[in-house]
């Protein structure tokens, strides 16, 4: 079912480069409407670590990476006269994690219990939501890897634990979408890593 | 107890600190009316009557925005309203026109070349509208909070908490947030948006959970509803930037080296280039609209002929501003050359520009005008010490006989007197000298100052020991 669709399609058809870095393998995708995306996949388990889309200004410039799934890339050069206003470090973070079974949430500082939050798959807006009862905190969750193959968000898949002052927000991943990443990795496999990397960050 | 006392005093002297006032604060537009007429004295502006009209018509050539590259020359005395002129055009264009300005001296500089200087200044007053996907942040003001490093001075740094119907985030902000927070007047209950890249707020309206907050509201309190959903949103909106910082967004080398270089020093040719063949292919495809804005060079006779030449060029360029020098001189020579020309620009940028004369101010006129800077500067002048100031601006100049507004205030204050008198203004203008007279004392004096041509004392002396 999943290779009809035009984003797997778009997979195979991308130009794909491979790195292998220890136990990680990296594959650099350039699509044909110029779009460029980067996965991180873990050798051994076969799960994706993380996967970060380049995001180009309008006005041109160097464009940032926005990281879909895994955690964020600490910025080497925060830029030092730009943004002049950001969140409180005391203030929730939301990380989105890549497991072999589930698709995972992580909201951290989020001390409220349990009882407060509400989770409801919402499929007009094509994500799932989430809202407290002491309105303090409200997102809405995207979950690409569904829409991109055509799949509903389903409430029964959606659990919620709360520990530690973290809320994490587990989705079943349906059985299209786990052999849609079987079938991708196999891809994947084949393509050959460069071998002649220059080392510049190794320390002598 | 001592620190309670000094938070006070923190907190009085941030309410009552006072806007500077330059010398054309005064000015908020070219006072014409709907028909470009000038109307006698309007939105801070006196007499002029011709030169204002024509700077309506200029204004309108701006507005309609298909004749690029035109240069006008306002030429007149000093102390007649030129750069008044010009501020009131940027006034009457409004913030959405690009408006540069900029001396005639400013291009001087060790950093860049000339061209690259006045490259900058015309990429500068040249703005694209374009469409743009944005982060930003909505919600209703809960709190602002601005704490300043102990010891006075330091590093302020601010917190701000912002809410929508379902959320409710804390915010660090740097000092640039806080100063924009302060100059928009930004309290508890407003509704605001803040673009995250570029830091601009807007106020949209104060909350209606706050409308009952205080009896009387000012005539201009929009109410609106608390956003709803998430604090932080993607929305498109519809920004201006001029070509120069496009210019900079694309030259600027990413990396460790853009910790270091804070200038963007001489931006390669190539890069703008680029850029406008972007721009171009925007603007076919509807994407972004060109606004070319308006570059005021002031004491233009500063430029060389290097720049003048630069300039020709650089004018017939479709996208060129609408360039606008002032002048206060007459025949004198072209920098950079031995020959003479009107107004030290050379004879063929001339024949490019319309030129609008400014004239001497009337008796009245001066009247009027010291009367707009004394409200300006909030002080209060009695008639008659009004009358002898005019004749004060008549007889001296204007700028000096505004120089004595300030001063004659400052001296009334000191008597704890309500208004300025014709005694105050007698006493300063005896304290300080103005132009004339100080020539006057120099002629008198000559002698016993440092370094004379040596035809005074020390001559005389010769003479007696012959």
């Amino acid at each position: 079912m999943h290779k009809n669709t035009i984003w797997y399609k778009s997979l195979l058809n991308a130009e794909k480069t491979c790195l292998k870095e220890d136990k990680i393998k990296k594959i650099h995708y350039k699509f044909d409407d110029g779009k460029e995306m980067v996965e991180e996949y873990n050798v051994d388990t076969h799960v994706l670590l993380r996967r970060a889309w380049k995001m180009k200004g309008k006005l041109g410039g160097e464009g940032k990476w926005a990281v879909e799934v895994g955690d964020p890339i600490p910025d080497a050069t925060p830029i030092v006269d730009g943004l002049d206003i950001t969140e409180s470090k005391d203030q929730p973070t939301l990380l989105k994690r890549n497991t072999r079974v589930n698709i995972e949430w992580r909201i951290r500082n989020l001390p409220y219990p349990i009882e407060t939050y509400s989770i409801k798959a919402n499929n007009e807006d094509k994500c799932i939501i989430i809202s407290t009862s002491n309105k303090k905190y409200y997102k809405k969750l995207e979950v690409p890897e569904l829409y991109r193959l055509g799949l509903p968000i389903e409430q029964g898949n959606i659990d919620a634990t709360h520990k530690y002052n973290t809320l994490i927000i587990t989705y079943k991943k349906p059985q299209p979408l786990l052999d849609m990443d079987r079938d991708l990795y196999e891809e994947i496999s084949k393509i050959k890593p460069m071998t002649d990397i220059p080392n510049e960050c190794k320390t002598q | 107890m001592a620190s309670l006392a000094a938070a006070q005093v923190q907190e009085v002297r941030s309410i009552t600190r006072i806007e500077r006032i330059g010398a054309h604060s005064h000015i908020r537009g070219l006072g014409l009316d709907d028909a470009l007429e000038p109307r006698a004295i309007s939105q801070g502006m006196v007499g002029q009557k011709m030169a204002r009209k024509a700077a309506g018509v200029i204004l309108q050539m701006i507005r309609e925005g298909k004749i690029a590259g035109r240069a006008v020359l306002l030429a007149g005395q000093p102390g007649t309203g030129k750069t008044a002129i010009a501020m009131g055009l940027a006034q009457a264009l409004g913030p959405d026109t690009p408006f540069t300005s900029m001396a005639g001296s400013e291009i001087y500089s060790l950093e860049m070349s000339k061209t690259e200087a006045l490259t900058q200044a015309i990429r500068k007053s040249i703005g694209i509208r374009i469409k743009e996907e944005s982060e930003i942040i909505e919600g209703e003001v809960v709190e602002v909070v601005v704490e300043r490093a102990a010891g006075g001075g330091g590093a302020r740094s601010g917190r701000l908490t912002l809410k929508t119907s379902d959320m409710e985030t804390n915010y660090d902000m740097g000092a640039k947030m806080i100063d924009s927070l302060l100059k928009e007047k930004v309290q508890a209950g407003d509704v605001i948006t803040i673009d995250k890249a570029t830091g601009k707020i807007n106020k949209l309206g104060r909350s209606f959970a706050r409308a009952r907050d205080y009896d009387a509201t000012g005539q201009q309190a929009r109410f609106v509803q608390c956003p709803e959903g998430e604090l932080q949103k993607r929305k498109e909106v519809v920004h201006t930037v001029t070509l120069h910082e496009v210019d900079v967004i694309n030259s600027r080398t990413h990396g460790f080296l853009a910790l270091f270089s804070g200038d963007t020093g001489e931006i390669k040719s190539e890069i703008r280039e680029q850029i406008n063949g972007k721009v171009a292919e925007w603007r076919e495809e509807g994407k972004a609209e060109m606004i070319p804005g308006v570059l005021f060079i002031d004491e233009a006779h500063m430029l060389d002929i290097e720049c003048f030449s630069f300039l020709n060029r650089a004018l017939e360029s479709e996208t060129a501003p609408v360039v606008i020098m002032a002048t206060n001189r007459g025949i004198t020579r072209i920098r950079g050359t031995n020959y003479k020309s009107p107004h030290g620009i050379p004879l063929d940028l001339l024949d490019r520009m319309i030129i609008v004369p400014t004239t001497p101010y009337s008796h009245q006129e001066l009247r009027e005008i010291l009367n707009i800077r004394c409200e300006e500067e909030d002080c209060q002048m009695s008639s008659d010490a009004l009358t002898v100031l005019t004749r004060v601006a008549t007889e001296t100049s204007l700028r000096y006989a505004i120089q004595l507004v300030t001063t004659a205030s400052l001296v009334a204050r000191r008597r704890r007197a309500a208004e300025v008198s014709m005694e105050d203004v007698k006493k300063v203008y005896s304290l300080f000298l103005d132009e004339h007279r100080s020539e006057q004392f120099l002629k008198e004096y000559q002698d016993e100052f440092m370094f004379n041509d040596g035809s005074g004392v020390e001559n005389k002396k010769y003479q007696l020991l012959d």
